[in-house]
C-alpha cells in the first residue's frame, strides 16, 4: 500500500501547504478516475469534470472544517465522487425528460451510466492499432468475448480448444500492447480525424 | 487484490460492497489504478471498435494489406515532416510561449476553465495574451500545452506546442498567446501531462 497517511496530508493542507494539496491530487487522481470512469458511461468530459469537482470539494473540505478522522480520507473521497456522479446524472436525466423519478433512479445505479457523448477516442484507436498487430485471428475472437461478451474464461478455452495457461498468455499478452500502444504512441486529434473515429 | 479482482470489477461483477471496498483501495494505491484504468479503456477500446464493425476481429491476416500500410504510414510522416520544417521556418516568433518573469509585454489576460454547459467561449483579446488555464495540475510535473485551430468540419489544426510546462500553482497553468498572429475562429488549448497516456484537457475559445 502506498497511501500517504491522511492525518499528516489533512494537517499539512489544513496548514495551507501547497504542495499537500498536490500530493493529494496525484495520490487519489488515479482511482478516482477508475470510480468515475465506471459511473460516467464512456463519457470523457463528464469523466474529466466530475475529477476535478471531486478533488475541489475535498480539497476545500480540508482547508475548512476538515474530516473527523483523517485515516477515512479515501473513503470520504471516495463517497464524494459518487455522490456527485449520482448528482450529475439525476440532473443529466432532468434535462433530458420531465422529472421521472424511476428512470432517475435506475440511472443512477453505478452498473449504467449516462450515454457516451465524447467518447475515449484513444482507447478505440489503441484497441484499432492493437488488433492489427495481433498475430492470430483467434486471439482477437478470444479478446471479443471475454470484454464484450462477458464469457467466463472456462468456457472460451473450452470452446476455443485453449488451456487455461495459454489463454492467460495471450489475454497478458494484448494488455501489454495496448498500454505499450497508449504509452508509446501517444495519439493526435488529427489521428482521430484521420481514422474516422 | 490481484488480477482476477480487477477482471470482475471492470466486467461489473463485484457486488456492491466489494466494488466500494475496492475503489477505496484503487484511491490508496494509484499504482494499482492505473492498472485498473488500463484495464477500463481495453474494454471501452474494444467497444467502440465493434460498434463500428465486427470485422476487424474476425479478419483474416493480409501481408499485403499489411505492406501497403507501412507504405502509406511512411509516406504520411514524410510528408507531415516536410510540411513542418516549412511551417516552422515561415514564422520565427512564438505564437505560444510560457510565461516569462517580464511580463510587461502582455497587453491582456484571459482565464479558461471547463465549464460544464456553458454557451460561449471566451474571446481572445489582441496583442501578446496572457492565459490563465484554470484545473487541478500537479506542480510536480511537467505539462504539454498545444494550440489548436479547429475548422469549420471540425477538423484540427496544431498551430503550435510548449513542452515542459509547470503549473505555477495546483489549480493555475498561465501561457502567453500572440493573438496578432491569429485568424478569426475557433481555437482549442490542449494540455496534457508530458510522457503520459493520459487524456489531455481542452479548453476552447475564439478570435475575433
Amino acid at each position: 500500500m502506498d497511501f500517504v497517511p491522511g492525518g499528516e496530508l489533512t494537517r499539512r493542507i489544513r496548514e495551507g501547504d501547497v504542495s499537500a494539496e498536490s500530493e493529494l491530487i496525484r495520490q487519489f487522481e488515479p482511482g478516482l478516475r477508475v470510480l468515475l470512469r465506471r459511473r460516467t458511461g464512456g463519457d470523457h468530459g463528464l469523466l474529466q469534470d466530475l475529477v476535478q469537482d471531486t478533488l475541489l470539494v475535498v480539497i476545500q473540505r480540508l482547508r475548512g472544517a476538515g474530516i473527523d478522522d483523517p485515516q477515512k480520507l479515501p473513503a470520504f473521497t471516495a463517497q464524494t465522487a459518487r455522490n456527485l456522479a449520482i448528482a450529475s446524472l439525476r440532473k443529466a436525466e432532468r434535462q433530458r425528460t420531465d422529472v421521472d423519478s424511476d428512470l432517475t433512479d435506475r440511472n443512477a445505479d453505478p452498473s449504467q451510466g449516462v450515454e457516451g457523448h465524447a467518447e475515449d477516442l484513444e482507447a478505440a484507436l489503441a484497441v484499432r492499432a492493437l488488433l492489427r498487430e495481433l498475430p492470430h485471428a483467434r486471439d482477437r475472437l478470444m479478446l471479443k468475448r471475454f470484454y464484450l461478451d462477458d464469457h467466463d474464461k472456462e468456457i472460451i478455452c473450452e470452446e476455443m480448444d485453449l488451456s487455461e495457461a495459454a489463454f492467460n498468455q495471450a489475454l497478458s499478452r494484448a494488455r501489454r500492447q495496448f498500454r505499450q500502444i497508449l504509452e508509446e504512441r501517444g495519439f493526435s486529434k488529427r489521428d482521430l480525424l484521420s481514422l474516422g473515429l | 487484490m490481484n488480477q482476477q479482482q480487477i477482471e470482475q470489477y471492470v466486467a461489473g461483477k463485484m457486488s456492491q460492497a466489494e466494488a466500494e471496498a475496492f475503489e477505496v483501495y484503487c484511491l490508496e494505491n494509484p499504482e494499482f489504478a492505473k492498472q485498473v484504468e488500463f484495464e477500463q479503456r481495453l474494454k471501452a477500446g474494444l467497444a467502440q471498435v465493434s460498434r463500428g464493425s465486427t470485422a476487424e476481429f474476425v479478419r483474416s491476416n493480409n501481408p499485403l494489406r499489411m505492406r501497403l500500410a507501412a507504405a502509406a504510414a511512411v509516406l504520411l510522416c514524410l510528408s507531415a515532416g516536410f510540411y513542418a520544417f516549412h511551417a516552422r521556418s515561415r514564422h520565427s516568433q512564438p505564437l505560444l510561449s510560457a510565461v516569462s518573469g517580464d511580463l510587461s509585454r502582455t497587453t491582456g489576460t484571459m482565464r479558461l476553465a471547463l465549464v460544464r454547459g456553458a454557451d460561449t467561449a471566451p474571446a481572445l483579446q489582441k496583442g501578446r495574451v496572457r492565459v490563465e488555464i484554470v484545473g487541478l495540475f500537479d506542480t510536480g510535473v511537467h505539462y504539454v500545452v498545444s494550440l489548436d485551430r479547429l475548422g469549420p468540419k471540425k477538423e484540427v489544426d496544431t498551430l503550435a506546442t510548449l513542452s515542459g510546462q509547470h503549473a505555477s500553482t495546483p489549480m493555475t497553468l498561465e501561457v502567453v498567446i500572440d493573438s496578432d498572429r491569429l485568424e478569426r475562429g475557433a481555437y482549442s488549448l490542449r494540455v496534457r501531462r508530458q510522457s503520459s497516456d493520459e487524456e489531455a484537457l481542452d479548453f476552447g475559445f475564439v478570435k475575433f
